[in-house]
């Protein structure tokens, strides 16, 4: 039976970055979870925060902190520390960023051509993020890939209000060597072929034809590569002769898969352990701690002992706080209480305004403690009081509560030992 | 997995409404990795499903669901709790029950046959199994790749072996259950393997199991992963009956791969739909043995006395034991071998999956799956490691074969550092003398 230090239950950002922290610091770490979670539907970049009207991310810290029970009320002191500890990290596993929190928030494009403010983002979309300085934007398509649509989000962004904006907006769509053979064209399997290097220069080269002339930058779909797409998006840029920058398509995220990856590699290189696929069936407590967790297995259960546990398993999106028939949110591992508008609120006559129930969550204190269980920590989108959707704060919640809980975590395992 | 609802367990394609689309089970599947031919788990899977039904036939829309290899990470990846390899078995056996199989796959799935005409003829089937022109003609006769994972024949099956020591095959009465194990042995340990039955064994009593040996046939895992469901039952229903009776007493059935005991725990409910009281009742008393060794140490319990082996190790660990949901208790047991540096391979999949492999339409496929598990090991041969190591048989016949490194059960290690252990007792008793 496996035994840890800390349990953490999730490997979406929170759960995989607090397990990150855990075991970088020495602590015996194990990782549940019930399946692969969010990172492989995000853009890969870091919302921290970018509530509308917010001009850096650090204002935009501010201004949420101001919001009664939003999360950031308490954890804003942690945001600094959080952040560049996970670009430190990433850095480290081949996955740079590039931004910082006192950077502008700039719109940058997506996939179908609208915008949205970022400021911290992975070296390969990094591009989008300076000022355009008179150049144009051409949007490249893959013809038969069929999440990237070139013309309809040039269209869509010719026509947005893109204040500093690019000059001119073009899309181009090119046809990639052999496709036309393929039946199943998703962006992983695109991003694999790029790590072809002989199918590499000739889908390079054909994208280069197809570019206009003039001075530009070229928005690509975020498939330059997986484990290799440093040396893919570089290549880019040579062969093109223009900076070239990612933009995430539709899931599976390339960029949540190499964001994925560089957690779980630097997690089991710090000698954590990882079982995915294995919900949580059983808890044992001991008065207002839990003691071991109890994971599904192809016959008993597999009992995962720990001195603490961190809850990072999502709020209603990512399915760690379910809604019954009868009006009631559980939370489903722990049983733990959550705090949630009444259901009469749960309807709003704009279907496009921010939901009253994405700010169900677990209620914790400064400590992250829920008030039933005292050796537990709750983190990530399973807490209360934020729209993180609207506020694009979801990351960035995440990572600072997961680094509030790992630091608080080692350092009482370290007084243990 | 995340769906407890025991309707779904019982008929995994209930779960396929969980679906939401976000094709992660796309990007960890191994064999839509290696082909465009494989659309991936989604598309023959939750999308396919609401097609499919009893008397769709060939107008169901997706054949495709054959070339799973049904190695089961999908389900496992699945943020929503489907259960997608299990849903896609059922529609190939759907396929299958509805157009029939090919006399090849039924031949491959009967191992039991195999062994019982290989074995006491195992000279002669076994310079077949090595003759070139001998697997060229099979390929080109019966369709099983010349170069395919095969083994081969055991010279005196386990079971015959058993017997000849005069070991225990019934319930006996007087006997502590908590201190005795059924070894499920299984058809590879029986007709290709019996010296890892016999490491098994004697692993077992030097920890101080008295083991009991029941009557039992293949699994049926072969002919369950071909679709085969009538000739799988008929399998398990024998072990059932012939294993329940210790199971209920309290005994513990103790397997050497982990393909056959992950059957017992869970095929036979889940594909098989056995959701009796006797397969409830073995699917709880079963376990992987290294499982059971693991447990017996948290118990404080193992003999710990592992004399060195100071070598590099290269460990894959099986898809049928990921799905086990036990972790990788070989790990955690080669830990206490002095010396012993063994690496997780950290390889989705060999590639084999049973005997995908062996197909000449799918050895390409199965290859280029376990392709960089392979470079893996040679990187450790080339490292210093003389061999490497895995729980399921027809995984460890494929690193064999497609990298030349001897691949052994993980128990093969542990016995060899019991007897050196002994070997280094003994010497130096002499010397005291």
């Amino acid at each position: 039976m496996p035994r840890a230090d800390v349990v953490v239950i999730g490997a979406g950002l929170a759960g995989l970055s607090c397990a990150a922290e855990l075991a970088e610091a020495g602590v015996r770490v194990f990782v549940a979870a019930k399946g692969m979670a969010t990172t492989h539907w995000t853009h890969g970049g870091l919302d921290v925060a970018a509530p509308s009207g917010a001009r850096s991310v650090r204002e935009g810290i501010r201004r949420l902190a101001t919001i009664n029970a939003h999360p950031y009320q308490t954890l804003a002191a942690d945001t600094e520390g959080a952040v560049t500890a996970h670009l430190a990290r990433m850095a480290s596993a081949g996955l740079p960023h590039a931004g910082t929190l006192d950077d502008a928030l700039v719109p940058v494009p997506t996939a179908i051509g609208s915008l949205r403010p970022a400021a911290i983002l992975p070296s390969a979309q990094a591009a989008a993020l300076d000022e355009w300085a008179g150049e144009g934007i051409v949007l490249v398509g893959v013809q038969r890939f069929r999440d990237s649509w070139a013309a309809y989000a040039a269209r869509n962004l010719a026509s947005a209000a893109w204040a500093g904006g690019p000059a001119e907006v073009h899309g181009v769509t090119v046809e990639l060597p052999g496709l036309e053979r393929l039946h199943n064209i998703a962006p992983h399997v695109l991003a694999r072929l790029f790590q072809d290097a002989g199918w590499r220069s000739r889908a390079l080269a054909a994208i280069a034809r197809a570019l206009p002339s003039g001075a530009q930058r070229v928005a690509v779909p975020a498939v330059l590569g997986i484990e290799a797409h440093a040396e893919v998006h570089a290549e880019a840029e040579r062969v093109l002769g223009h900076r070239v920058f990612e933009v995430a398509s539709l899931p599976p995220s390339v960029p949540g898969l190499r964001l994925f990856e560089a957690l779980r590699q630097r997690i089991l290189a710090a000698g954590g352990r990882i079982q995915i696929g294995f919900d949580v069936v059983d808890v044992e407590r001991a008065g207002r701690r839990v003691v071991a967790i109890h994971t599904e297995a192809a016959s008993r259960t597999l009992r995962i002992g720990g001195d603490a546990f961190v809850l990072a398993t999502g709020g209603l999106a990512g399915a760690g706080i379910r809604a019954l028939h009868d009006g009631s949110l559980v939370e489903r591992v722990l049983g733990l209480r959550v705090q949630a508008p009444p259901p009469d609120a749960w309807f709003s006559d704009d279907p496009l305004e921010p939901h009253p129930l994405e700010a169900a969550g677990i209620e914790v204190g400064e400590d992250l403690a829920p008030a039933e269980l005292e050796n537990v920590r709750v983190i990530g989108s399973a807490l209360p009081g934020m729209h993180y959707l609207d506020e694009r704060c979801g990351d960035g919640v995440a990572l600072a509560s997961a680094y509030r809980a790992a630091r608080s975590l080692a350092a009482s395992t370290a007084v243990a030992a | 997995m995340t769906f407890h609802d025991a309707s779904a367990r019982e008929f995994p394609p209930f779960s396929t409404d969980l679906c939401i689309k976000c094709n992660v089970c796309t990007t960890v599947c191994p064999v839509a990795r290696v082909t465009d031919a494989f659309p991936g788990p989604k598309y023959v899977g939750p999308q396919a499903q609401r097609f499919r039904g009893p008397g769709v036939g060939s107008d169901a829309p997706d054949h495709t669901v054959d070339l799973c290899s049904g190695c089961g990470i999908c389900t496992r990846a699945c943020p929503a709790g489907v259960l997608i390899a299990e849903t896609n078995n059922r529609a190939r056996a759907l396929i299958v029950s509805e157009r029939g199989s090919s006399f090849r796959n039924r031949l491959i799935s009967d191992t039991d046959l195999m062994g019982r005409f290989g074995v006491p003829l195992a000279p002669l089937a076994n310079i077949g199994l090595r003759n070139r022109l001998a697997r060229w003609m099979g390929e080109k006769l019966l369709g099983i790749h010349r170069r395919g994972p095969l083994t081969t024949f055991a010279r005196r099956s386990f079971r015959s072996w058993w017997k000849g020591r005069g070991g225990a095959t019934a319930l006996q009465a007087g006997v502590d259950p908590a201190r005795t194990v059924v070894y499920f042995h299984g058809c590879a340990v029986n007709s290709f393997e019996p010296d890892l039955g016999r490491d098994a064994v004697e692993i077992l009593e030097r920890n101080g199991f008295t083991v009991i040996v029941p009557p039992q046939e293949c699994c049926g895992l072969p002919f369950i992963s071909n679709g085969l469901y009538e000739q799988a039952r008929a399998k398990a229903r024998r072990n059932l009956s012939s294993l329940a009776v210790f199971a209920r007493a309290g005994y513990r059935i103790v397997g050497t791969s982990t393909s056959c005991t992950h059957a017992l725990k869970a095929e036979y409910r889940e594909m098989l739909d056995l959701a009796d009281a006797d397969a409830s009742a073995v699917a709880d008393a079963t376990w992987d043995v290294c499982e059971l060794l693991l447990d017996l140490h948290d118990r404080g319990e193992l003999d710990t006395g592992f004399a060195p082996i100071a070598e590099p190790l290269p460990y894959h660990p099986p898809c049928q034991l990921k799905s086990h949901g036990i972790g990788t208790p070989a790990m955690d047991l080669f830990a206490l071998v002095p010396g012993l540096r063994a690496v997780d391979s950290d390889h989705d999949c060999c590639g084999a999956a049973g005997t995908y492999g062996l197909k000449a339409e799918r050895w390409q496929i199965a290859q280029d799956v376990g392709a960089p598990l392979f470079e893996k090991v040679r990187a450790a041969r080339r490292a210093g490691a003389s061999r490497a190591a895995c729980d399921s048989e027809t995984c460890r016949w494929q690193i064999e074969q497609s990298t030349g490194v001897p691949t052994v059960h993980p128990i093969t290690i542990l016995a060899e550092s019991y007897r050196r252990a002994d070997a280094d007792r003994d010497r130096s008793w002499r010397r005291v003398v």
